[in-house]
Formats: C-alpha cells, structure tokens, sequence
C-alpha cells in the first residue's frame, strides 16, 4: 500500500512556489471565465448599458460593468422576431442525425475492422481518418458542387450527411479502439453457447454501451459547433445556431445584445454536455490517442 | 554505516492504520528481513524508511539522526524497487551512474564506479543496453548496480526477486547475501517469501497486519515462534494445528486430542504450570517433526492416509488422526496408500502450545 | 467427448455426436458409422463476408463524401474553373505554376500559418503544462479541470463573437483593460497590421489552452510512480524529478498535442473569419483564409483547388506521423507495464 500521491517535504521554496501556483491558477480562472461570464451578463442588458465603459485607467469603474437592469428583451426578440427556436431546431436535428448515423455505422464498421484483419487494412485505416483530418475548406467547393446536384444544399438532410464526413470516421476511428479492448472470447463463448453472430455482436455492446454513448454525443457537439459546413451547406433552409449568430453582425447594426444572448442558447446546451461526457471528452478529443 | 532505530511508528493511510506501533532496533551492518503476507506493513515501513512516505506517529533514526522530515535525497540510503524502476529512456550506464550524477560526481569517477559495479554484478557486457533489451535478471543486476555504487550507510530492498523465475531466485539470494557481507553495509530487505528471510538474514522481523509479531534471529522464529500466527506462516510445508484439551492427569499434564493422550515433558510442564489461562489449547507440530510408518510401533497413534505426494527427496503425506488433518514429511520410501492405516508418533520434545483464543505461545 | 479418427468422428464412441450427426454428412466407413469432420462449419469463427457487409455501408458513405470530392478536386485543379466565367478550359499545371512562382500571398499564407501555429503552440503548451503540473494530485483537481475546459466547448464562431465584442475599441472590455494598462493605444487589437495575428493567438490560446492540459494531466497520470521515487532516493529534489523523469514521460503526448491543435488550424478558421476576416492588409490572411477568399469570394475555383490540394498534401503527411504517434503512449505503456 502507498499514499495517493508521492511524497511532498516542505521548504521555504516549495511553500513560495505554492503560493506561486495558487496566484496562477487564480488568474488563470479569471482569464478563462471572463469571456464567458461577460458573454452572460451583457445578454441580460440593454443596448447602452452593455456599451458602458468606464474611462481609460479608471481601474475603480469597473463596476461599471454590474451596473444594469437585467432584462431578457433579447431572449424573447431571438426566439420572437428573429427565428432562433426554428434554427435551434434545425441544430438540434443535423447535430443528433449525423451523430445518430455516424454512430451506427461506425460501430459497425469499428467492430468489422477490430475482428478481422486483412491486406491493406492499415491503408483503408488512414484513409478513414485522414478524411476526418482533411481541412473543411479543401473539400468544401466539389462538396458543394455534389449536393447541389443532388438537390441537397439547404436541406436538414445534406447538413446531415454533410457532418457525416467528419463524425463518421471520427466514430470509426474511435470506437474501433473500445472494440479492439473486448476480447473475442466473449464472443465466441456466446456462440458457443447457441448465439448467432449478431446476437454475439449485440451481447458485446452492453460493454461498449458507456464509451459509444459519449462519442454520440462528442459527435453532437462537433457538428452542433460546426460553422462553414452550416453556412454553405446548409444556407437557407437549414440554417443553424451559429450561422444565424453571425449573421446578427451586419455592416451597419450590430446586435450585440441579440449575439450575446444567441451565444449563450448555443453554448450553454454544448458546455452541460462537455460535463456529461467529462471522462471521455481527451479520448475524443485526441482521437483516442490519449487516454484518462 | 548506520544502524536503524525505528520506534513506536505508526502509519496510518487515511483512516487506515497500515503499521501500528513499531518497534525495531538493527545494529550496524546487519542483514534484516522484514517478513509477512502482503498489506501487512512491511513496505509501508521501508518506505518510511526510505522518506517516500510520511511517518504518521513515532521516529525512526540512522545512527543518531533522526531523519522523519529529510527528505530520501537527505537520507544516503540505496533502494532496490520491486519492479526495478529502471529508466526506460536511459541506458543500463546511464541508470547506474544516476545516483552519482544526480550528486555531481565527476565523469572519471562515475566512469570507475559504474564499472566496477558492474562488473561485480556481471553486467559489463550490457552497458549501452536500453532496460528493454534485458532480461528480468538483468534488469534487476542493474537495479542493484544503481543501488551499490554510492555506497550509501542503507541499503533498502522492497521484494526484489519476487519477480524472477524459481531458479533464478535461488540463485539471486546466494548473491544477494554474499554482496551484503562483503559490503558490510546495513540492509533491510522486505519480502513475503519466507525461504529469502530465513536464508539471507541475521535477523527477521515477522509483521502481520501492522503488527510487529517477532524479532529474533531465523533460527529463533523457526524453533521459538511466539505464537501460533508465526508458527502456522514461516515453515514450507506449514505446521499442523490440532485443538486439544491440557488435562492434569495425577499432577502430570497431558494433551488430549480425540486420537491421543501424550503427557507433556517435564520442562514444558514447568512452564504450563506458571502460565495455563485455560483446558482448551492448540497443539503445533511441523510435518517433519511427526514419526511415520505402516506398521505400529511403541507410542503409536493410528491414523489413516488421505492421499500421499512424492516429493522426490521426500514424501509428504497427508494423514487423518481421528477426524483431524495431519501433514507428515517422510522418507519417500513410505508404501501406505490412499485410505490404508498408518500410525504416527510426535517428537514431544519439538511440539508447541498455543492458548486460546489469543495464540500465544505456553511453548 | 467423441473421439477423433484420422479428421473424422467415430459414432460408435462419440458422445455428442448425436448432435454433429444432425448437420453432418453420415458415412460408413468400413462397417463403422462415421461423419466426416468439417471444421470450418463446426467452427463458430464467422466468415470474412459476413464481416466485409457490416463494414461496407461506412465505407461506402465514407467515399461518396470523401474520394469523390477528392478526385474532383484533383479535376479542377487542373482547370481553369470560375463562377461565370464561360466553360472551364483545361490548362495543365498553370493553377500551381502560378501559386508557386507568382501568388506572394498564397506564400504568405503559409508562412503567416506557421507563425500563428507557432505562437498558439509555444503559448498552449507553456501554459498548459503549468496549469497541469500545479492541478495535477490537487484536492480541487476535478472541479478546477472541470471550469477550465469551458471554453473548448463554445462554438469557435461565437468565441470569435464574443472575443470580437471584447477587442471592440469603442465598448469591449478588454480593450479598455489592455488601454489602461497602457499596451494598446485607441487602435483595436485586430485594427492594427502589427497586433492583429496576436488577436487571434490570443483566442485560440483562451479555447485550447485546456486541452494541452487535459492531455499532460492524462500523461502525467502514467508516469511510472516507482521511477519517480527511484530518482528521489537516487538523490532527486521535485525539480529534477520534474525535468528527468516527468517531461520525458510526456513527450509523446505534448507531440500528440502538437500535432493536434496543428491541424486544427488548418480546419478551423471561424474565428478569423469572424474577427478579421484575413486583415487589415493581410495581416492575418493565414493560408485557410486566403483559400476561403479564392473560392467563395473571388470564385476562382480551379486556383482554389490547387491551394487546397497543397492543404491537404501537408494534411496527410503530418497525419501519418500523427497515426505512427497514435500507437505510441498507450501501447508503450503496456510494454513498460511488466517492467516498470
């Protein structure tokens, strides 16, 4: 048996470096939550109490910034006047029907590629997540040309295969590395046992059920976050949270208060599924190269 | 050189007590083992030990220093890890010569000392090797050249050939003892293995859950075991128990058993005498301490053969004394198959009382 | 268990053989009965088809999406393809004759998304494998990590919003702090040619900062205890420790890191859309930008193909490195396991 941790003796040093540290992660806290947190307040002001500033050098007018009536006139404008609820609707649809379709093929092919192996199988591999890497710019002209052949641009269903190209073998990628960590002995016990092939394929996914779970919806947040395949793929009639938040920026009247407050309905859904998904968010994020 | 004090320690792991009032003194240049089953303490005391773990409760000194908050770098004592802890990115030089670098040593000096260290050990040839590449012996050559070439006042030893094959092992522990005498430098070795306590040490200290059970010399636990813990955990194969009942038989003491009624001897009467606290006792006896043949003999107690093991040099049979298990190590010329009658006689000089419930020994 | 003959079970002993003579061809041999042994159907190991079909719909979505476009790509870069501009002609190599002799700004672009890759990396790593040393073992350990990975979580394109809100010079927060800390003048950060690219460091440092540091936690988490400790009693104080046993350890995974947030630069140019838009005067026009520029805003199609085929040229090679990586910190781990 061994502590948590390895043994810490104190000094003078160590006791500076720790209050060296603290201060750090101090500001550190401020720097990542001030974005945020100014993102959240100023939803909640009018117009020309969020352009209140106290003057250059006036450290003590910084409570300036607390100084507002809240109102939530740009909630009710966003979903009122201005669509939001159709356009979360349509996020929420191409997030979780590509999430929905990337996961179930890719467990597929993710559970194929772990079983067996076969010439070329590395190569088919890299290509698998090199189409995952390829930067969305490159592809985005002969995609484009493709759906509008196929009559898909501005639809729920061209978004959805368009962030396909990216959750698919995102999916494939990482949910091959859980299968690879069942050991086919399980299945072959079930078929010894009586089982089919997809019942022993079926018996296996209560396993991998935890980690398939939170890479749909790692795959909900890629897309939910997406903005250039949403802006040109899907502009019209599947506009999504982010295009329509940009264009709220428009050369003569910015609408700042309206931004903010669309910054906050699409952040605050995607930041409780960051939590949700907490242990699994560096596999994902890495592509599985990491592991926690 | 240092001899080790370590007094009332405690070590606690949270609201865990994992060493619960330790008391052990090793004079200068001694071979001590630290032996018991695993979660018992004894690598919780090394690392204390060694300053990888903060002492809970009590001091332990090296020589006269107290040395509770110095750090390991403070401490100039060796370590040997259960896995080796080699570094896996440096070569089998460069993990040698660690300590000395670390100490700012100049390269001439590592230079002479690694190699000499190494080729004590045998390992000249594998210098540029990377850990990869050795073997588990070898590995654990080189985790002892980086413990010996700074001829530190303590060597620590957590289990380090507990991963290598049996015949390696026997093999190491020859090594291991030699190298200790001809250094002549403290050493506390722990391990489970009671066959490496009783064959390296001067002295063992026996642990069982936190608690310090017994110190004394191998031959001491061997034939003096302070209780029946001791007795049942050091000896391969272990010691028989059998519950029996002390009658006083016409101002003569005798254990009775289902299967027997031997008076005890005169010595161990006079210490019965000044210390029974009950009728009920555990009799022990070792297997080879039990007399065994097909046919009676005076003194003979019938039993039955379970089953018996041909061990090679030896026979061990397992025997059925009235109801009761009874391991016996015999000549391997004993012809008593499964289920056929035996009869067994105890060397009464060799046999131990145990109270009950606590253990203790009467004898 | 039945007994086996020369491939073949004998019926006369066999046990289960009841159950195989269901399925299997029933002979006589010699006056005995016998079935022949058929190992592959006794076999549960399923069959390759079987296998191909569960993966063949992924891939054939995968290719419809991906090789298709790719080969398309590779057709215009080859052309001279502009919207409204007649029928595309085919002209050879002229597109990448002229990115690479005379387009100063594709050369810009590159060069320009090196230095920005350079700066957010240099800074991510910094200051991520700070924040990971001092949380890592912390009591607060998870709800720290926790509140700083929010940030990863936002839409890039509303964090360039956002950071665009917060540069504004006449309103935004922190140009008023930056203003009364006398490093910025009335000129926003992204207003000026010289601070722009720092603009947009600055954001990506905020979103990413705490992915290098979930990734050194993780690593840190694997650095074999017992070496450590082998180098404290060796004769090691924390710091030592830190740089000869900790850092090689992590290598591996800041090169993960690395190469990570490398492509994502090429991926994701949101918010330099949003924040500058490639300026003032180029500043900021990191290759990705300049190739979104080419093909959506000057329609130069055919040009376009070729920056982008450059793109995903560099994409794929730094990609194999990445997959050779991929097997690197988790596997090696499992080798060391047994030694330690």
């Amino acid at each position: 048996m061994a502590s948590r941790d390895v043994v810490a003796y104190r000094s003078p040093l160590t006791t500076a470096l720790h209050v060296a540290a603290g201060l750090f992660v101090a500001v550190y806290l401020a720097w990542t939550i001030l974005p945020i947190f100014i993102m959240f307040v100023s939803s909640f002001k009018d117009l020309l109490e969020a352009f209140k500033l106290p003057a250059v050098g006036d450290w003590g007018g910084v409570l300036v910034f607390f100084d507002f009536t809240p109102t939530a006139k740009h909630y009710f404008n966003l979903f009122g006047q201005l669509n939001f609820a159709t356009y979360f609707r349509n996020s929420l649809a191409a997030a979780l029907g590509s999430a929905v379709v990337s996961v179930v093929l890719g467990s597929m092919c993710a559970y194929a590629l772990s079983r067996i192996d076969f010439r070329g199988k590395k190569d088919l591999f890299f290509w698998i997540i090199s189409t995952r890497m390829a930067p969305v710019v490159a592809v985005m002209v002969p995609l484009y040309a493709i759906f509008r052949n196929l009559e898909l641009v501005g639809t729920l269903p061209g978004l959805i295969l368009a962030y396909t190209t990216f959750n698919l073998p995102f999916a494939i990628w990482i949910l091959k590395g859980f299968f690879d960590n069942v050991p086919y002995a399980i299945e072959e016990a079930q078929m010894c046992d009586g089982a089919t092939r997809l019942q022993a394929f079926r018996s296996i996914l209560p396993l991998v059920a935890p980690g398939i779970g939170a890479f749909l919806v790692l795959c909900v947040l890629f897309a939910w976050n997406d903005f250039l395949f949403a802006s040109i793929i899907g502009s019209g009639g599947a506009k999504t949270l982010p295009v329509a938040t940009r264009e709220l920026v428009q050369p003569q009247n910015i609408q700042w208060g309206s931004i903010m407050a669309a910054g906050v309905v699409t952040t605050l859904p995607m930041m409780l599924l960051g939590l949700l998904i907490r242990r699994y968010l560096v596999t994902g994020l890495t592509m599985g190269a990491v592991r926690e | 050189m240092a001899s080790v004090r370590i007094a009332n320690v405690w070590k606690y792991y949270g609201k865990t007590v994992a060493v619960k009032d330790l008391n052990i003194d090793c004079p200068d240049g001694q071979f001590l083992s630290v032996l018991g089953p695993s979660g018992c303490g004894k690598s919780s005391t090394l690392r204390m030990l060694a300053g990888l773990e903060h002492i809970s409760a009590g001091d332990i000194y090296f020589g006269e220093r107290r040395v509770n908050d110095l750090p390991p770098k403070a401490r100039d004592i060796a370590m040997v890890f259960e896995n080796y802890a080699l570094y896996p990115h440096k070569t089998v030089f460069e993990n040698i010569a660690n300590p000395l670098r670390l100490r700012g040593t100049d390269g001439a000096t590592i230079e002479r000392k690694v190699r000499a260290a190494a080729k004590m050990l045998e390992i000249e040839h594998l210098l540029d090797r990377k850990p990869v590449e050795l073997s588990g012996g070898q590995k654990q050559r080189t985790a002892i050249g980086r413990a010996i070439v700074r001829e530190p006042q303590l060597f620590l030893f957590d289990e380090p050939i507990a991963h290598l094959d049996a015949k390696l092992r026997a093999h190491m522990r020859g090594e291991l003892k030699l190298m200790q005498r001809r250094l002549g430098t403290t050493m506390i070795y722990v391990t489970h293995d009671q066959l490496e306590a009783m064959s390296m040490a001067d002295r063992i200290a026996v642990m069982h859950e936190g608690v310090l059970q017994q110190f004394g010399t191998p031959q001491e636990i061997y034939n003096q075991p302070v209780n029946e813990w001791v007795a049942g955990f050091v000896g391969e194969p272990p010691m028989n128990f059998l519950d029996v009942e002390v009658v006083d038989e016409d101002g003569r003491l005798c254990l009775v058993h289902p299967g027997f009624r031997v008076a005890v001897t005169a010595a161990q009467q006079a210490l019965l005498r000044q210390r029974l606290s009950g009728r009920e006792a555990r009799m022990g006896i070792r297997p080879d301490e039990v007399r065994i043949a097909t046919a009676t003999f005076p003194g003979a107690l019938e039993a039955r053969v379970r089953v018996s093991e041909p061990l090679g040099g030896d026979m061990l049979v397992d025997a059925e004394l009235a109801g009761s298990r009874l391991l016996v190590k015999t000549r391997p010329d004993f012809t008593g198959g499964m289920g056929a009658p035996c009869w067994v006689a105890f060397d009464v000089e060799r046999w131990h009382l145990f109270e009950k419930p606590s253990g203790v020994a009467y004898f | 268990m039945a007994a086996r003959t020369g491939g073949r079970f004998d019926l006369g002993r066999a046990a289960t053989a009841d159950a195989a003579a269901a399925v299997l061809p029933v002979r006589h041999v010699a006056g005995v009965r016998t079935i022949d042994y058929a190992p592959a159907r006794l076999n549960p190991q399923p069959s390759r088809s079987y296998y191909f079909w569960m993966m063949a719909p992924a891939i054939v979505v995968l290719a419809a999406i991906s090789l298709y476009p790719f080969f398309w790509l590779v057709w215009m870069s080859l052309h001279n393809v502009e919207v409204g501009a007649g029928p595309d002609t085919f002209v050879g190599f002229a597109n990448f004759e002229r990115l690479f002799t005379r387009d100063r700004k594709f050369w810009n672009g590159w060069s320009l998304l090196l230095q920005y890759s350079a700066m957010c990396l240099s800074l991510q790593i910094v200051l991520g494998v700070l924040l990971a040393v001092i949380l890592n073992g912390s009591r607060y350990e998870k709800i720290l990590v926790t509140v700083i990975l929010m940030p990863m979580m936002m839409a890039p394109v509303i964090a360039g919003l956002v950071w665009y809100y917060l540069y504004n010079s006449t309103f935004g927060w922190y140009h008023w702090l930056l203003q009364s800390a006398g490093i910025l003048g009335e000129t926003s950060i992204v207003g000026s040619t010289s601070t722009a690219m720092l603009g947009l460091v600055i954001v990506d440092v905020w979103q990413w900062t705490p992915l290098i540091t979930l990734i050194t936690l993780a690593g840190m988490k694997r650095v074999p205890r017992d070496q450590l400790e082998a180098n404290m009693v060796d004769g090691a104080g924390e710091l030592r420790n830190f740089f000869a046993i900790v850092l090689p350890n992590l290598y591996p995974f800041l090169l993960i890191a690395i190469l990570l947030r490398f492509m994502d630069n090429f991926r994701f140019i949101d918010v330099a859309l949003t924040l500058t838009g490639g300026g003032p005067a180029d500043a900021t026009n990191i290759l990705p930008v300049y190739l979104f520029d080419v093909s959506f805003q000057y329609f130069k199609l055919g040009r376009g193909a070729a920056i982008a085929l450059t793109l995903l040229l560099v994409t794929i090679l730094l990609g194999m490195l990445l997959v050779r990586l991929f097997e690197g910190p988790q596997s090696r781990r499992a080798d060391m396991g047994s030694e330690g």
